[in-house]
């Protein structure tokens, strides 16, 4: 059964010395699709700006706005209300030979290629290899889901925003982002079309109504095995009413939820809050 | 001796296609000596049988005769000419002349409406192509090209995607790399999608050649190139929004410290437009402006000759100095347009190059006219292992990168250079393309007290308003100093010739040509023409 949520994220940053100019953009907005839709969604600045949306190439809903009065904090406020998918079931009509096919290679060409943050790497590629024999396609995703998660300590702050998959994996710690990153080198070496898909989690599993929880900025994956589904490569968990997804890309440079530029001194981020509230 | 007096003597031998010469003049003693480097390239002024070609017939006859004194005085007051108009290029920080050959370069009408044709050809499908894989990619999806092609280049710009102009243009100027082969055939060695500059040296050469030999211009009728201005002027003002009444249009430069500074400063001279640096500019709320003493000012058309990296740092490069920060949106939001447009450098790279012919099929359902260079593509195993076996015959160059830079020259390369080149390929062989050594033609060039022949290149330009592209009669013709040398660059030794294009006889230019060098109409007057007509009338629509 699906959910109906509504999701409050507070970001922004705070800045030592007066900022006389800064150009952001965020990408905030959830997307509406066959399996969630999107009943309303804003994004919100102080100080208040005019703010452009755009779609990207990846087809994200971009806000982008720009200050230009001298400010010591920059806040950005996404709410929005979201009725969000049933269980997600992998695809199993996908056989290996498939995944060969030259007209499915070029067309997940970006999903197969490396990346900057899941670069290729020959140990790895030899664990893909190992992960996936005598499975489906299929079956190798979440293979590979499991055995990333047991690998990695999910620990808050352990990578930096900057770390890719195989620091995180040379760690054995990381955040959601490194789980996904990580489980993406994985598929991607086994020859199976993968991507990286941001959004929020609810955190309770039976979620109360009207009860509103500290949610929190997720990431998970999407795999084509005969069709595209999602899988939570961090909570070894399908993705299902609890996921509520904003943007997908190759990988986290594609969905960075907001990013920009100013001029003046050091900044550091405001504190990240999730809200999320369960109303029907 | 560079007088009328040789048109009556040698008269009588116009008719027949080529004049018959057994003793070439002192100048050219030895020119066609068989066992100069590369003599089976074309020489654009002798045919095979030694007879001067008609295109240079009267050129011939003005130039045999000469003295080598009077030559060299010729070729002293060009390069004073060149000091005195502070024209140079700067090379590892040092400022020097670009040197201007007195012999020029001729093209008959024929060669060059031919040319004309194949260029307008080329640029046209390449902004449907442009236009399309930064939309739907329809290309991609029936298959006539693979999507990792696009997909890999490094100039494919996602950012830029869902950016549309108002007009539609994305290449307002287009820099067609041409080379003639042995048979005398024109063929496309790159496309220059991105800034492609050269063209005030094109106006300029024209210029100083007009200056020291007025008696050539008499004899000859060459088509004007000093209008390129008036032209890029209206493809810049025709590209901005329809509501901007009188489009502001910049040039947006890089600085003094920038090679092509001088011809920024030209252009924005010439069209009487501010000639800008990024810092001058910037955006809020997705307009543009610029800073002068009187406020701010909207800027509606930016003709920037910065790179894409460089030019918009919330998108690109976050540490440039050189862009405006925020224009990428504002382009976006339609509100200012960039030319030529971001991400135009897909169609640069050498390997989509290589599929221009299935391109200009695929939108136009034409034949491509130009031929282009054979060109073995590393990426598709097959081409690949021909390259490998034949390595040492070829030209290897990298994908991406311009001005000759990374090419490596099989011929001349030791073994050392050829093993580490295979691995470069090996590794990324998406990287590279291989094309075999093409004899580049001759043309006659002033070495000491002779004429020797050199190798040449030609880029000619176009401009698109989008109604029409225009190009530029002729082009930068670079040749290679060095004897026997391929490469034109003028980074590497090279120099470059005055490029004419003669008109047909019966042809509507004949007014342009009587003041060789003089401009078209002037900018006061086009800026005039383009206000559009007065409103006299009142229209209203009556409600049915």
């Amino acid at each position: 059964m699906s959910w109906r949520v509504r999701v409050v994220h507070t970001t922004g940053y705070q800045y030592e010395a007066p900022v006389m100019q800064s150009y952001n953009e965020a990408r905030l907005t959830p997307r509406g699709d066959r399996r969630q839709n999107v009943v309303v969604s804003r994004v919100e600045t102080t100080p208040a700006t005019r703010a452009y949306r755009y779609t990207d190439y990846w087809g994200t809903e971009v806000t982008s706005f720009d200050l230009h009065a001298p400010h010591k904090e920059l806040q950005v406020v996404a709410s929005s209300v979201v009725e969000t998918s049933d269980l997600i079931e992998p695809v199993t009509t996908g056989t290996w030979a498939d995944m060969r096919e030259e007209n499915l290679l070029d067309r997940y060409t970006e999903f197969l290629e490396p990346t900057r943050y899941t670069p290729r790497n020959r140990e790895l590629l030899s664990k893909a290899r190992e992960l996936k024999k005598g499975k489906t396609p299929s079956e190798a995703v979440l293979a590979a889901s499991q055995w990333v998660s047991e690998q990695l300590k999910y620990q808050a702050g352990s990578t930096g925003v900057h770390s890719s998959a195989v620091d995180a994996w040379h760690e054995r710690k990381g955040v959601c982002q490194d789980f996904a990153h990580l489980t993406l080198v994985l598929l991607r070496g086994m020859g199976i079309p993968a991507r990286y898909v941001s959004g929020y989690l609810h955190t309770k599993k039976d979620g109360a109504l009207r009860e509103t929880v500290r949610g929190e900025s997720h990431a998970w994956i999407e795999a084509w095995t005969g069709g595209w589904w999602g899988y939570d490569p961090t909570n070894a968990m399908p993705v299902g009413p609890r996921h509520i997804w904003v943007a997908l890309g190759r990988d986290y440079a594609d969905v960075a939820p907001l990013k920009g530029i100013y001029s003046g001194g050091a900044a550091t981020a405001l504190e990240v809050t999730v809200d999320i509230t369960r109303l029907a | 001796m560079w007088t009328m007096e040789h048109r009556a003597r040698t008269s009588g031998l116009r008719r027949s296609r080529t004049v018959t010469t057994p003793r070439l003049g002192e100048l050219f003693n030895g020119y066609l000596n068989p066992a100069r480097p590369h003599a089976g390239a074309y020489d654009e002024m002798f045919s095979t049988d030694n007879g001067v070609r008609s295109a240079y017939r009267a050129l011939y006859e003005s130039v045999a005769p000469s003295q080598v004194n009077e030559l060299n005085a010729r070729s002293e007051a060009l390069g004073r000419a060149f000091v005195d108009q502070g024209i140079t290029f700067s090379l590892s920080g040092q400022e020097r002349p670009f040197p201007l050959d007195l012999i020029p370069r001729i093209i008959t009408a024929t060669e060059w409406s031919k040319l004309e044709k194949g260029i307008v050809q080329r640029v046209r499908a390449m902004e449907m192509f442009l236009a399309d894989i930064y939309g739907d990619a329809q290309i991609v999806r029936d298959g006539v090209l693979p999507r990792r092609l696009i997909t890999s280049c490094e100039h494919f710009h996602r950012e830029a995607a869902g950016i549309s102009p108002p007009n539609g243009v994305r290449i307002h100027v287009a820099g067609v790399d041409l080379v003639r082969d042995e048979q005398g055939t024109f063929r496309v060695l790159e496309d220059n999608l991105r800034c492609p500059s050269g063209v005030s040296y094109v106006m300029e050469n024209r210029r100083t050649m007009a200056r020291v030999f007025p008696d050539l211009f008499a004899r000859h009728r060459v088509r004007a190139v000093g209008d390129y201005a008036v032209h890029l002027l209206r493809a810049l003002r025709n590209a901005a929004a329809p509501n901007a009444a009188d489009p502001n249009v910049v040039v947006l430069t890089p600085g003094l410290g920038n090679s092509a500074y001088f011809e920024h400063s030209l252009l924005a001279r010439q069209m009487g437009v501010e000639l800008v640096e990024g810092r001058d500019l910037f955006c809020r709320d997705n307009f543009v402006y610029l800073r002068t003493t009187e406020g701010e000012r909207q800027v509606d058309v930016i003709y920037r000759r910065i790179d894409d990296d460089f030019l918009d740092p919330v998108h690109f490069r976050p540490d440039s100095v050189l862009g405006i920060a925020g224009l990428l949106n504002a382009a976006r939001a339609g509100n200012v347009v960039v030319a030529n447009a971001v991400g135009n450098g897909v169609a640069d790279d050498k390997l989509v190059y290589t599929y221009m012919p299935e391109i200009v099929q695929y939108y136009l359902g034409e034949k491509c006219l130009l031929p282009n260079v054979d060109t073995f593509r590393c990426w598709l195993s097959e081409e690949r292992s021909h390259v490998f076996d034949h390595l040492d015959e070829l030209v290897v160059k990298p994908v991406e990168g311009s001005g000759g830079y990374g090419i490596v020259f099989g011929p001349d390369a030791t073994v050392r250079e050829l093993n580490s080149l295979r691995k470069r390929i090996k590794s990324n062989p998406r990287g590279w393309i291989a094309q075999p050594v093409v004899q580049l033609s001759t043309v006659p060039t002033k070495v000491g007290d002779k004429l020797a022949p050199r190798h040449v290149d030609l880029r000619p330009f176009a401009v698109n308003d989008g109604n029409f592209i225009f190009v530029l009669p002729g082009g930068l013709t670079r040749v290679a100093l060095p004897e026997g040398s391929l490469i034109v660059n003028s980074s590497q030794g090279g120099g470059s010739k005055d490029t004419w294009v003669l008109a047909a006889k019966s042809s509507t230019q004949e007014r342009e040509l009587a003041q060789p060098g003089l401009a078209g109409p002037s900018e006061m007057e086009v800026a005039a023409a383009e206000q559009g007509p007065e409103l006299t009338t009142s229209q209203q629509q009556q409600q049915q």
